[in-house]
């Protein structure tokens, strides 16, 4: 008698378990940014409609929600200006429902050129140029005609290339040195030495 | 017989066995990371015992006398390096079996107000760069430095130079009405602050 309550209840509770899955539950395909501080940011999901992500903004969330059971996959269809975005390839994609909720990371970086320039009348050993305190350092050495400094400046930033340290018997003057970067790498830099 | 031999054995190789564990033997290595160590200077001792001195740049150090097995340990610093606060991370506990690598020494290196004297100045807008750090000069300034500090005045947030890095002063933007120049404005910061950079506004 016990044995034929159990039985039944036992059903029931897996039948409860398993309607618990549901085939109705919906999803919002959304995830967390960092770092976005300029506009332009497109994401797609699974190749469709673009969602245009704002400067600054923290969060996203494609307005359309999935079932249970359907797959996503987020792209990021455009960068925005100065900054390059990217979204963890391990939370990219995959089946709504498997985790409670759909979490993707997106992170963005300022994009980061390097300084140099051109250089005449170098003939002996010596010369040392610095970009300020932050920007490095770069011992040129004789007969070089270009140069670059070793630390990328991010968009936006200011640099100034000055002489911390002449070369033997030379004097070098800089022309040109200083900026504020933009999209492109700078190269307009000029360093010129004579006795 | 045999079983005599083998027992003598066994126990010979047991007693050997626990003499190795043994109180007496000191051979483990005492020693950990450094970070951030740009000054000469630095000296640092265990458990008040023989100093050891740690040069500039260094990534690691490790005692050359070794320890023994469940001793307790306390690396202190003894002296502080040139223009920089070093502290220990991880610097006090007892050896178990093995040598012991997880200290840490954190050092930092002192930063120091760069600046000078501005002649000339009479109107809005001067700029002046190390490299990404600016400072906005006011009609007016007869000196200045690089140092940014908040709204109250006192709470330091950046411009400063750490000792033996290089700056290296420009005009990033102009004044109004005026056109200035920087001379003596790159060198290397030494253990003071430096107000020697010329600023002629003509």
């Amino acid at each position: 008698m016990k044995s034929s309550y159990l039985r039944p209840a036992l059903a029931l509770a897996l039948a409860l378990g398993l309607a618990a899955c549901g085939g109705t539950e919906t999803f919002t395909v959304a995830g967390a940014i960092q770092g976005l501080a300029h506009p332009g940011l497109v994401l797609t999901n699974n190749g469709g409609a673009d969602l245009a992500v704002a400067a600054n903004s923290t969060t996203f969330a494609f307005p359309s929600s999935i079932e249970y059971g359907e797959t996503y996959d987020v792209k990021i269809k455009t960068q925005p200006a100065h900054q390059t975005c990217e979204i963890d390839p391990n939370f990219d994609s995959d089946t709504a429902g498997r985790m409670a909720s759909i979490n993707i990371p997106v992170r963005c970086f300022t994009n980061t050129f390097t300084v140099g320039g051109k250089i005449s009348g170098l003939t002996t050993e010596g010369l040392v140029l610095t970009n300020g305190t932050a920007g490095g350092t770069v011992k040129v050495a004789k007969d070089a005609t270009a140069f670059a400094m070793p630390n990328p400046v991010p968009y936006g930033e200011s640099y100034g290339v000055t002489v911390l340290e002449q070369p033997a018997g030379l004097t070098c003057t800089v022309t040109n040195g200083v900026g504020e970067m933009g999209d492109a790498k700078v190269e307009s830099v000029q360093v010129t030495c004579g006795s | 017989m045999k079983s005599l031999y083998l027992r003598s054995a066994l126990a010979l190789a047991c007693a050997l066995g626990l003499s190795a564990c043994g109180g007496g033997d000191e051979n483990l290595q005492l020693g950990g990371a450094v970070y951030g160590l740009t000054k000469d200077g630095l000296v640092i001792q265990n458990n008040g015992g023989n100093p050891l001195s740690i040069p500039a740049n260094a990534s690691g150090f490790a005692f050359p006398e070794l320890v023994g097995s469940d001793s307790d340990f306390n690396i202190t610093i003894k002296t502080q390096p040139v223009s920089s606060k070093c502290d220990v991370v991880n610097g006090k506990g007892k050896s178990g079996a093995y040598g012991i690598y997880s200290v840490e020494i954190r050092c930092e290196t002192f930063s120091f107000d760069l600046g000078g004297k501005i002649t000339g100045l009479d109107s809005d807008g001067l700029v002046l760069i190390n490299g990404r750090d600016r400072k906005v000069i006011p009609a007016g300034a007869t000196s200045f430095t690089m140092s940014i500090f908040k709204e109250d005045g006192t709470t330091y947030v950046s411009g400063r130079v750490p000792d033996g890095q290089p700056y290296g002063i420009t005009v990033f933007q102009q004044p109004k009405t005026r056109t200035c120049s920087v001379a003596n404005g790159t060198g290397k910061m030494g253990g003071a602050a430096l107000d020697n950079v010329v600023v002629t506004c003509i």
